[in-house]
């Protein structure tokens, strides 16, 4: 369910961008040279820096203990999610291509293995109604059934000092990593089904990370590898200057 | 003759504050844009006529969605800071007896209004403040304070539920934290027109902290863009001398 941010960098980067260069003439044109329609190039360093303290902030706030609630009276989004997210081409596991899917669970863990969709099944399953928090300010109602984060990191064993876990997919380079705690929220699950059904490739078949902790973009859909690591590794859209964690 | 008006803790709260607010109001708008709407997915919400809507890119700072995130979650702390020294300040130094709301306010801005719109002839007599400055100077923390918690609410509505579901929720908090920020807008905007159109003497005050009496308001008897310049004594040319 990441929402496609791909698009709003070229509705809101390169169209404003165009607007301002054709319509302001000389003084925008010069303004843009020195500040790229994103504030002052030199104030990049200032907002990492902001970033690393919030960083350190928001992991300090992190509790376990706190649950995402469901409002009372909410409705379910169902396939009322923006009509955007879904990008044109979704990415299916073709099985005569790729043969047959497979959860690999590895790194720093004592006992690494891969899990077919089967294999998932058959471990501790919940069903969590909870709040989909994008980045881009919306959230939706989604009942997410799967194998709670944490049960899957019981059974491979993780080494104390795997700090970070990355979600990576087979959709091209997308990966997020995470920071374990938020992992091992109890609410967040490697889920395989949505709203009752099986997951759909446009929800991110045959399994996806989901949890409330985390905003949309850091769920990796179309799962293929958990890495359990010692430090960060960085994501998809975290390269490309959303704030690597992501948290609610 | 020159009189000390605002403490130099004053002065540099408040352009920083001005820088502060701009580029939060601004990358706000834009990250409001990549959703601009208040209704939960699913849903319908009742109490917004633009939804859907983007604003214009013109009032938009940050240039795309996670610049505007960034600038929005350094800038957040620039502006907690300093209205907190600021409120700390005209607490510790009594600024706040000032601003806070008395019996008689009403009555005070009631004769402004009538002052300004003509239907009264002389300036209400006042203290640093006329009473419509005074509930627009006290009013502007009081919104800060809003838009501060429902931005946390908002940034954290899971590790902060409780102060989330105070504000009625995720979507409710996303709308007061809005509505906090028009309010600062309308005010700050009033505050700039007033200051061009009444006194503009105060910018100078407002740099370096002095202040004319005899170039105020109440003393030009000025209305927005009447008597902009100081009244001088009429000048009577002396009678011509009698003829020797």
């Amino acid at each position: 369910m990441s929402i496609d941010p791909r698009k709003l960098v070229s509705i809101n980067g390169i169209a404003r961008r165009d607007f301002l260069l054709r319509g302001s003439g000389l003084v925008s044109a010069a303004f843009l040279a020195a500040c790229d329609s994103s504030g002052p190039k030199s104030a990049e360093k200032l907002l990492r820096y902001a970033e690393r303290k919030n960083l350190v902030i928001e992991r300090k706030l992190f509790r376990h203990t706190s649950m995402d609630v469901v409002q009372a009276g909410a409705h379910d989004a169902g396939n009322k999610l923006p009509s955007y997210f879904v990008s044109e081409t979704v990415p299916v596991w073709d099985e005569s291509v790729r043969g047959k899917w497979a959860l690999e669970v590895s790194g720093l863990v004592g006992n690494p293995m891969k899990l077919t969709l089967v294999d998932l099944q058959k471990l501790p399953r919940v069903s969590n109604r909870v709040n989909h928090y994008c980045v881009e300010g919306w959230n939706a109602i989604e009942t997410w059934t799967g194998v709670p984060f944490a049960e899957l990191a019981r059974v491979v064993r993780p080494a104390p000092e795997a700090q970070f876990v990355d979600f990576q997919s087979f959709d091209d380079d997308y990966h997020e990593s995470w920071d374990i705690e938020s992992a091992m929220h109890p609410q967040t699950v490697v889920a395989y089904g949505l709203d009752g059904k099986m997951l759909e490739p446009a929800h991110g078949a045959p399994a996806r990370v989901f949890s409330p902790v985390k905003l949309g973009y850091k769920n990796t859909k179309y799962l293929t590898k958990i890495v359990f690591m010692p430090r960060m590794n960085g994501g998809y859209w975290t390269d490309r200057g959303y704030e690597w964690y992501g948290g609610t | 003759m020159a009189a000390k008006r605002h403490h130099w803790i004053v002065r540099v709260t408040h352009w920083v504050n001005v820088v502060a607010i701009i580029i939060m109001v601004g990358s706000g708008l834009q990250i409001f844009n990549a959703y601009p709407a208040f209704a939960r997915k699913g849903e319908l919400f009742c109490c917004y006529p633009f939804e859907h809507k983007a604003v214009p890119a013109w009032l938009t700072f940050g240039g795309w969605l996670a610049g505007a995130r960034n600038w929005h979650f350094a800038m957040m702390w620039v502006l907690v800071v300093n209205g907190l020294v600021y409120l700390t300040f005209i607490y510790l130094h009594g600024e706040w007896r000032d601003l806070v709301p008395r019996k008689g306010d009403i009555r005070d801005s009631w004769q402004m209004v009538k002052f300004y719109t003509f239907r009264r002839k002389d300036h209400p007599h006042q203290g640093k403040n006329n009473a419509l400055q005074k509930t627009a100077y006290f009013l502007l923390p009081i919104f800060g304070m809003l838009a501060v918690l429902t931005g946390l609410a908002i940034w954290k509505p899971v590790q902060l539920a409780p102060l989330t579901a105070l504000f009625g929720g995720y979507v409710w908090a996303r709308y007061w934290h809005f509505i906090a920020m028009l309010a600062i807008v309308i005010l700050s905007v009033g505050h700039v027109f007033m200051v061009f159109a009444v006194d503009p003497y105060s910018i100078k005050s407002m740099i370096t902290g002095n202040y004319d009496p005899s170039l105020s308001p109440e003393a030009r008897n000025a209305r927005p863009f009447y008597h902009l310049f100081p009244r001088r004594a009429r000048i009577t040319p002396a009678p011509p001398p009698e003829s020797m």
